[in-house]
């Protein structure tokens, strides 16, 4: 629905040129820009708690197809009013202006209109969610290892770019990854993201969501205030071992803020950490003991001792370990996922099987899924692993090959208007990343 | 990139010369010609001192850090560089650049506080402003400054090279309070902060702290004023040497153009990566042989000019910049600024 709009030249009257000496008020914004006359909205995209997205054309000759993001707008009570920016949309804009790298995703530009705030983004036809929900549609088949491997290094390189800057994600998880129909990876919303090279303030404190919980590291779920890129590289670990597995490694429910407002330690994620990886020592991790929920580990319940049970693979041997982390039950998970299809009745026989990821792969994954946050591989480091020298070549799009196409973005087209008033009383429903669903309609108010 | 000036808005968007910040003001001027000439205002740089210290004076009410007061000063400049500054309430464009400076340098205000402040502030020219308004203009100065909000301030630069330059604090500090200075004039729209950060360091070097003053930035320093004609002598004679031996040696420096040097690799505009020239064993020869260290200082900071990539024809014309506004400061006349600026508010009703 497209609402009457005034004219544009009316808009535009605060301009240079068109000033008269008895406007009552001379100091009035107007945008340069109309959103609406540049960019034809074509349909609803996703929610969130910053607002709504939606994917649109361009009016006036621009190529290709855009995101465009709407911030909220506040109100007070049926009125739009002006009430300050948040702190996180300034900080989005200002770091989305600045950047610019084929694995982060492209601002176009940004218009600030009637109130609201529209920052244009390059579109992006996929995400690692959406891509990850396709496979798990009957028959349930992994993605191909090509393709993961491409998508990881790429990732890995837009990770590398941020953190070069100084800039932290924060949110990575498979839905803010975005896939573009040419199989070029697009780290997607930095909502989240910060500079960490001036930590005023702790860099918790201020920010109650930080990292959807199952891609949360460690040392956070244990109560390190402080962001690092370490933080960032987990979840990295975390998505590679999803794209593998094709659900979430660490699935835990997240424990709620109680009415004290304290920030409750979230044991039941804490648990599914530690169900896979062992419990975490202070002889692999140094610091461990000056964390502050540190006292929390002993009441957590050790995996069930050695893996042992699964079919045996061809020349390899677990170290069978008893508690302390040393990897092993990884390493099963890590087996057990890459042969679950071999020799199956795949889809597509004569694909490539996991498998072809080989001991390098769950290197790679181990390095990621470190506990230590000092020891966890970095992004730069991450880039020269052997995971992608060795084996089949690293292909730029992460498509290459592939005879099938990837469904695309569902776009709604009930929701088209992207004027101040429309899409107001957006909600989101359970995960962030439901919004995202691409079975689920999200529902709007 | 937020961390790479090289790369970054500022650099590709707001770094201009001389002739296009006179251009795009002309045109400003121009396409207001009625208003202009209804309302005279002093000349630009006595303009600027008044804003200068209206950030100043809100900051410090509001317990804001020296970095967001920076990043505030940018703000205005660059919004002036796009519109008429006869079409706006100043005092309503400060408190908003405070307001969202504080946001993007982390330590944020509440609008409604910074509005309170700026109306005890300025009871007069903020009179009917409200947060809503505040919110607004808000909107205005991102828009004007094309959501360019991450500004490259010249303080990191120094914090960098105080090491290894080994400044004792006097000498950060005068180099601190002239960095501060700077903001009342063009320099941080024409030149990389680093050029900014290291002419501050050599006048620290040359015009000696007199009496120990020049304690923290107090901004306006008119001490400096004195100092002046000689340190403008002191400090184009270290530039001219570096110049003539870096010309010899084949270094950079001589390389024309302002603010458009391409990626110097020896040295990153937070001046990391500095030669090892610098030996530390005498920069610690302080005490009763002052003179004679700090002028081993000098001549250190010109050697390792000479030997960098720095454009030092720049830092002449920043050496310039500052010493002529340090003079013009003297003629600096608060009341009339004042006055000229609420005619325009009140007549207007802005």
């Amino acid at each position: 629905m497209s609402q009457a709009r005034p004219s544009r030249a009316a808009i535009n009257s605060y301009q240079a040129g068109a000033y008269s000496p008895d406007r009552a008020r001379p100091f009035e914004y107007k945008s340069k820009v109309g959103v609406q006359d540049k960019y034809k909205v074509i349909g609803f995209i996703s929610s969130g708690t910053y607002g709504r997205v939606y994917k649109a054309h361009g009016r006036q000759g621009q190529t290709g197809e855009f995101a465009i993001k709407k911030f909220k707008p506040d109100k007070e009570g049926e009125q739009i009013t002006y009430t300050g920016i948040s702190q996180s949309a300034v900080r989005e804009m200002a770091l989305c202006s600045e950047l610019n790298h084929h694995n982060v995703i492209k601002l176009i530009e940004i218009i600030l209109e009637d109130k609201c705030i529209f920052m244009v983004f390059e579109y992006a036809e996929h995400d690692l969610l959406q891509i990850i929900h396709h496979h798990t549609q009957q028959p349930r088949h992994p993605i191909p290892p090509s393709t993961i491997k491409s998508i990881m290094f790429q990732l890995l390189n837009g990770c590398q770019y941020l953190h070069t800057n100084w800039v932290l994600h924060r949110d990575l998880k498979p839905a803010n990854i975005m896939v573009t129909s040419g199989g070029e990876v697009k780290i997607g919303d930095l909502g989240l993201a910060r500079l960490f090279h001036k930590p005023l303030h702790s860099l918790y404190s201020g920010d109650k969501v930080v990292v959807t919980i199952w891609y949360r590291a460690p040392e956070l779920l244990l109560g390190s205030r402080h962001y690092t890129p370490a933080i960032d590289m987990w979840a990295v670990g975390c998505i590679f071992a999803e794209l593998l597995s094709l659900r979430p490694i660490f699935k835990g429910e997240e424990a709620k803020m109680d009415s004290k407002k304290t920030v409750p330690f979230q044991r039941n994620q804490m648990q599914k950490i530690v169900d896979i990886m062992g419990l975490p020592t202070k002889e692999r991790w140094s610091l461990l003991t000056s964390m502050p929920e540190y006292s929390a580990i002993s009441t957590l319940t050790p995996p069930l001792s050695a893996p042992h049970h699964g079919h045996h693979h061809h020349g390899h041997h677990y170290q069978p370990q008893r508690q302390t982390g040393g990897g092993g039950h990884l390493e099963k998970w890590y087996y057990n996922t890459i042969n679950q299809h071999a020799g199956g009745s795949g889809p597509a026989p004569g694909a490539a099987s996991l498998q072809s990821l080989g001991p390098e792969g769950y290197k790679l994954l181990a390095a990621l899924l470190e506990y230590d946050p000092e020891k966890r591989l970095t992004a730069a480091a991450a880039l020269q692993h052997p995971f992608f020298s060795t084996g089949d070549k690293v292909s730029a799009n992460c498509f290459e090959g592939l005879k099938m196409e990837y469904p695309h973005r569902r776009v709604s087209q009930d929701d088209t208007g992207i004027g101040p008033s429309s899409g107001s009383g957006t909600k989101r429903s359970g995960m962030p990343d439901e919004s995202l669903r691409p079975n689920k309609r999200v529902k709007d108010g | 990139m937020a961390a790479n000036y090289w790369e970054s808005t500022q650099r590709r968007h707001w770094q201009f010369t001389k002739d296009e910040l006179v251009m795009m003001r002309q045109k400003l001027e121009e396409e207001e010609a009625g208003l202009v000439q209804m309302f005279p205002l002093p000349q630009l740089r006595h303009l600027n001192i008044y804003f200068n210290q209206q950030i100043n004076r809100l900051g410090k009410r509001l317990g804001v850090r020296q970095q967001a007061m920076a990043t505030a000063q940018v703000y205005v400049k660059r919004f002036y560089t796009r519109v008429e500054i006869r079409r706006t309430n100043p005092y309503l464009l400060i408190a908003t650049a405070v307001y969202l400076a504080c946001k993007m340098e982390e330590c944020p205000q509440h609008i409604r506080l910074v509005t309170q402040e700026a109306r005890s502030l300025w009871p007069a020219d903020f009179h009917g402003i409200d947060t809503s308004k505040l919110g607004e203009c808000e909107f205005y100065l991102i828009s004007e400054m094309s959501s360019h909000l991450i500004i490259h301030q010249p303080y990191r630069t120094l914090n960098v090279l105080q090491g290894d330059f080994g400044l004792v604090p006097d000498e950060v500090a005068l180099a601190w309070s002239v960095i501060n200075d700077h903001y009342m004039t063009d320099l941080p729209l024409l030149y990389p902060p680093h050029i900014v950060a290291l002419t501050a360091v050599m006048l620290a070097l040359v015009l000696r702290p007199v009496n120990g003053s020049g304690q923290g930035g107090s901004g306006g320093s008119g001490s400096n004023a004195a100092a002046s004609a000689a340190g403008l002598a002191a400090a184009t004679a270290v530039l001219a040497q570096a110049q003539a031996r870096a010309a010899i040696t084949g270094g950079g420096g001589g390389g024309g153009g302002s603010s458009s040097g391409p990626v110097t690799p020896s040295l990153t505009p937070q001046g990391s990566m500095l030669p090892s020239s610098q030996g530390s064993a005498d920069g610690s020869a302080e005490g009763k042989k002052i003179p004679d260290a700090r002028m081993g200082k000098v001549q250190r900071f010109g050697m390792w000019l000479a030997e960098s990539n720095i454009d030092i024809e720049a830092m002449v014309d920043c050496t310039q910049e500052l010493i002529s506004f340090y003079e013009c400061h003297e003629q600096y006349n608060d009341k009339h600024t004042r006055e000229q600026i609420n005619r325009i508010i009140k007549a207007r009703g802005l």
